[in-house]
């Protein structure tokens, strides 16, 4: 420390950095004493409770430290302290309070952070809830906050290898070449941080990011229960929290993802809810396979079966997290995700991989020592029996997530396939159709069985009255997919497939909850979480099968672009209109006009006004008309003029939304002055016309009645005024009178404008032998207005949030349920 | 053997076979020399901007077509058509993937995916009022 530098603040880091270590070495000590715990359960029973008490307080230390370093952290962004590089970067003087918590998902150690919080929270209700299997499950949150806080250390061993990442470290270390940090005085330079990313400063990402890490903290207790059961060798006392707390995993995970689908649709251009990017499938994937896990935990809880699948896909699910973390932390998906994070070096890549290969090991290796103990029912299940047909859905929800990793994972796995056959492999050209192919067979097979299997009971069940409650649910399931598919045209097989499975499985479940279940609330959790599946793919199939581009380009080039014929060439080619200020434009039924666009000063973003119109065909009657804001911030910070990052608006309605986005435009901020366009001479006869932009102009004539006030006028002038008619398009619009005077011997002109055009007319002469007048016409371009937008209307998307609702609720009834209900095991 | 081994058997193979059959759909990296070889085929192609040639987009013509020359990794110069919007800073991006084929004397692509020197996270430290 040869420089004093002046103005820092380095108690809160130093304090930080002390609360990490402590976190870190907390977890350890409670990692090892509940591990003792565990050990000694058997022999000495004082020695067991004494390490018990130990492991607590240590967890709870580990709790404090944890806490302190998200409130420190909070404490450094909420003040703007800039000498800390996490704060510089992923925080400004602008941003607005409700985002600063935003900032810490921005960071890597920010989202390790969260993630680390949400088990402590966990932790602490785990090891108040466990009883008889409280050291083993804790030893397994214990170890891995020993991996998370690990992350949060910014240790060296040696000059190469780095443990983890420290949020504490100052901008002058992190950046210590810069010349600017040999100065003292350095912060009087750094005046503002560079903010955070405009795409994350969306009311969605306040919420989604919480709720998504709480799912994803979630998942950690199921599977450390089920790794202490088979600690253990005992798969009694697991079952209940188990299954209690895989309710609360699928309910909050599976709300958090589609939290995203909301954020993606109302504020990212890639115009949907989903994409299959590799983010979205990384949470995806573990939460399919909980929820496989979590059917045959069920039967194994009813009849004794599936055992080792569960443990397997237990196992498994939490695996696929790491790996998730993995995918998505390292850069190692590079060039295939769009929001994939930057690459932060090898030692995240070793680290990550040094985890996940120490839960994998101390899974497999449980399972190999108690292979032989594990239940087992010899006799062969029944096909009328529920557990049959659970066991084969949950096998078809792990092949569809095996798929779609292998998928994701092509960027891990292309160097070997390189190496094979010397191809080098990339994604396929279109994602979105790969993805939808396969998993549409998915869909309609877990569609199906699920509103089949609930009528079924376990063990055996009376075939003749599932088959006549199956027979009523389809036949009502046909006649509204006839009804859905004409009205709503869809034709293609695979999908009216689907159109049936979805109303099955909605026609079931409600017939289920009225027959079955007599409508007694504490025991709908199953009927309403797979009503709610049922609704949201039908959602998914209106919304995504007759989404409609609104903007389709009639002006622009034809391109070939190799689709199948030429409808959906145009489609491709021209789904951005370009939108002149004032001239409407016809898309669909509406007919769009750009108004303009509109800054406030407390709002980075330029909102730009976009009025639609429905007019009846005949009367031609306004039936309907709104105006949209889709907004952009144009030129953010740290980004090159001209640049834009637009967000979407939509119109919602009942059953469909129009959704739109600017995809360009012109720079608002650096708009040309009226000085930029020249005048260009017209000489007009009685009745000649002249041309504008937008429209057209007729001299008709001169007039020397003049109305008061037109232009300043004085005694003894001479004025005469040319009579231009002004017409656009439609018709007539105004009458301009430019003026032309004589004043003391000298000529002046009176320029008239015709403002919704941006026109100027003066008359520069009068040529009185030739009875005409040279007029000289301006128009400041109105091109230099415009918007390139785009347009997209989803049919019934609200199907697909209501869906998502119903099926939440669903998770958190049954939860509560299974709570609550006294226990009747039926267990081997 | 037990009915559910049978079927689970049968599921693996359905597996297998959709699997295998989902390696055709997966594109591949080609440049353009390679790329060209079949015309009208999707290829994924890397490269980055050329910034020597002009990159033409007028929206008043039409906003859905943009020219521009990309550099790909064998270091050949083409041209490339893409339908669309231009995309928010391409001139920054320090690699672009496009998906597309080659068609006549161009590269017409529909997706371009770019990289991005710290979009988000700029390491330069805005200076203000230095002396």
């Amino acid at each position: 420390m040869d420089t004093q530098f002046i103005g820092e603040h380095l108690m809160p880091g130093k304090l930080g950095h002390f609360f990490a270590i402590l976190s870190f070495v907390m977890a350890l000590f409670s990692t090892f004493s509940y591990w003792r715990a565990a050990a000694t359960e058997n022999k000495d029973l004082n020695s067991s409770r004494s390490w018990q008490l130990l492991g607590r307080n240590g967890f709870i230390l580990h709790v404090a430290g944890t806490a302190g370093v998200f409130i420190t952290l909070f404490y450094i962004i909420q003040n703007h302290l800039f000498e800390y590089h996490y704060a510089w970067r992923h925080s400004d003087l602008s941003l607005s309070p409700k985002y600063l918590l935003s900032c810490f998902w921005e960071g890597q150690e920010g989202s390790f952070l969260l993630w680390s919080i949400w088990h402590c929270v966990l932790g602490l209700i785990v090891m108040f809830t466990a009883k008889g299997l409280e050291s083993r499950t804790m030893t397994i949150i214990s170890l891995v906050q020993v991996a998370l806080a690990s992350m949060l250390l910014g240790f060296y061993i040696g000059p190469d290898i780095k443990i983890g990442s420290d949020p504490f470290i100052l901008l002058r270390t992190q950046m210590q070449d810069a010349p600017i940090f040999s100065q003292p005085n350095y912060l009087d330079f750094v005046k503002d941080g560079n903010g955070l990313n405009i795409l994350l400063q969306n009311y969605w990402m306040v919420i989604h990011p919480p709720i998504l890490f709480l799912g994803f903290a979630a998942t950690l207790i199921p599977f450390a229960f089920t790794i202490a059961a088979l600690w253990k060798g005992e798969y009694k006392q697991w079952l209940k929290p188990t299954l209690v707390w895989s309710l609360f995993t699928g309910g909050i995970l599976g709300t958090g993802i589609m939290m995203g689908g909301a954020w993606a649709y109302e504020s990212l251009t890639f115009g949907g809810y989903w994409a299959w990017d590799p983010v979205e499938n990384a949470s995806l994937v573990p939460w399919l396979l909980l929820v496989a896990a979590l059917h045959t935990l069920v039967v194994f809880k009813a009849t004794g079966r599936s055992f080792i699948i569960t443990i397997v896909l237990m196992s498994l699910m939490y695996m696929f997290v790491w790996y998730s973390t993995f995918l998505t932390r390292t850069g190692v998906l590079g060039d295939t995700s769009v929001h994939a994070f930057t690459d932060e070096g090898k030692a995240l890549y070793w680290h990550l991989l040094a985890v996940l290969g120490t839960l994998l090991v101390l899974a497999i290796g449980l399972m190999l020592v108690r292979w032989k103990g594990m239940p087992r029912v010899k006799t062969e299940e029944a096909v009328n029996s529920r557990e049959f047909w659970m066991f084969i859905g949950s096998f078809i929800l792990f092949l569809s997530a095996i798929q779609i990793s292998i998928t994701t994972s092509i960027p891990v796995w292309s160097p070997l396939a390189k190496a094979i056959t010397s191809k080098d492999i990339a994604p396929p050209a279109d994602v979105i159709k790969h993805y939808n192919d396969i998993q549409v067979w998915v869909a309609i097979i877990i569609t199906l069985l699920t509103a089949s299997i609930l009528f079924f009971r376990f063990k055996t069940s009376d075939t003749k009255t599932v088959l006549k409650r199956l027979s009523i649910t389809a036949g009502i399931a046909i006649v509204l997919s006839v009804i859905m598919g004409i009205t709503q045209k869809i034709g293609d097989a695979r999908y009216v497939v689907l159109l049936f499975g979805s109303n099955y499985t909605i026609v079931g479940m409600i017939y289920y909850a009225i027959k079955v279940q007599k409508m007694q609330l504490k025991k709908l959790g199953a009927a309403s979480t797979h009503l709610g599946f049922g609704i949201f793919v039908l959602g998914v199939l209106f919304s995504s099968y007759n989404k409609e581009v609104m903007s389709i380009n009639t002006m622009g080039i034809m391109m070939d672009f190799g689709k199948k014929n030429a409808s959906e060439n145009a489609r491709e080619s021209m789904e951005n209109v370009l939108l002149y200020k004032d001239a409407p434009v016809v898309m669909g039924e509406y007919t769009a006009t750009f108004k303009g666009d509109s800054t406030s000063p407390d709002d980075p973003r330029v909102f730009f006004k976009v009025a639609y119109e429905r007019r009846d065909t005949v009367t031609n009657e306004v039936k309907e008309s709104f105006v949209l804001y889709p907004d952009a911030f144009v030129n953010p910070k740290g980004q090159e003029e001209n640049s834009m990052s637009p967000n979407p608006d939509s119109k919602h309605y009942l059953t469909r939304d129009i959704f739109t986005y600017v995809t360009k435009a012109y720079d608002p901020n650096h708009k040309p002055t009226d000085d930029t366009a020249s005048y260009k001479t017209h000489k007009v006869h009685e009745g000649d016309t002249v041309f504008t932009n937008d429209g057209y102009l007729v001299y008709a004539g001169l007039n020397t009645n003049i109305a008061p006030g037109t232009y300043p006028q004085q005694a003894g002038d001479v004025a005469v005024a040319a009579v231009l008619l002004a017409y656009d398009v439609k018709g007539p619009v105004d009458t301009l009178f430019p003026i032309y005077y004589i004043r003391d011997q000298y000529a002046y002109q009176a320029d008239d404008t015709l403002k919704k055009s941006n026109l100027y007319a003066r008359i520069s002469n009068i040529i009185p032998d030739e009875k005409a007048v040279e007029l000289k016409i301006k128009q400041a371009a109105a091109e230099d207005d415009y918007i390139v937008m785009k347009a997209l209307i989803f049919p019934y998307i609200n199907l697909v949030w209501l869906g998502v609702i119903i099926m939440s609720l669903g998770f958190f009834l049954a939860m509560i349920n299974r709570i609550t209900k006294k226990e009747k095991t039926a267990t081997v | 053997m037990k009915r559910t081994h049978i079927i689970l058997l049968v599921l693996v193979a359905a597996a297998v076979t959709i699997i295998v059959s989902m390696f055709g759909d997966f594109s591949t990296y080609e440049t353009f020399a390679s790329a060209a070889k079949e015309p009208g085929k999707q290829y994924h192609v890397i490269g980055y901007l050329d910034n020597s040639k002009p990159f033409e987009y007028n929206p008043q013509v039409d906003p859905n077509h943009c020219t521009f020359y990309v550099k790909d990794k064998a270091g050949n110069t083409h041209k490339v058509i893409f339908n669309g919007a231009k995309p928010t800073d391409i001139e920054k991006s320090e690699q672009i993937v496009m998906t597309g084929s080659i068609q006549g004397d161009a590269f017409r692509c529909n997706k371009i995916q770019m990289k991005c020197p710290s979009k988000y996270q700029n390491d330069q430290v805005a200076i203000g009022n230095a002396s």
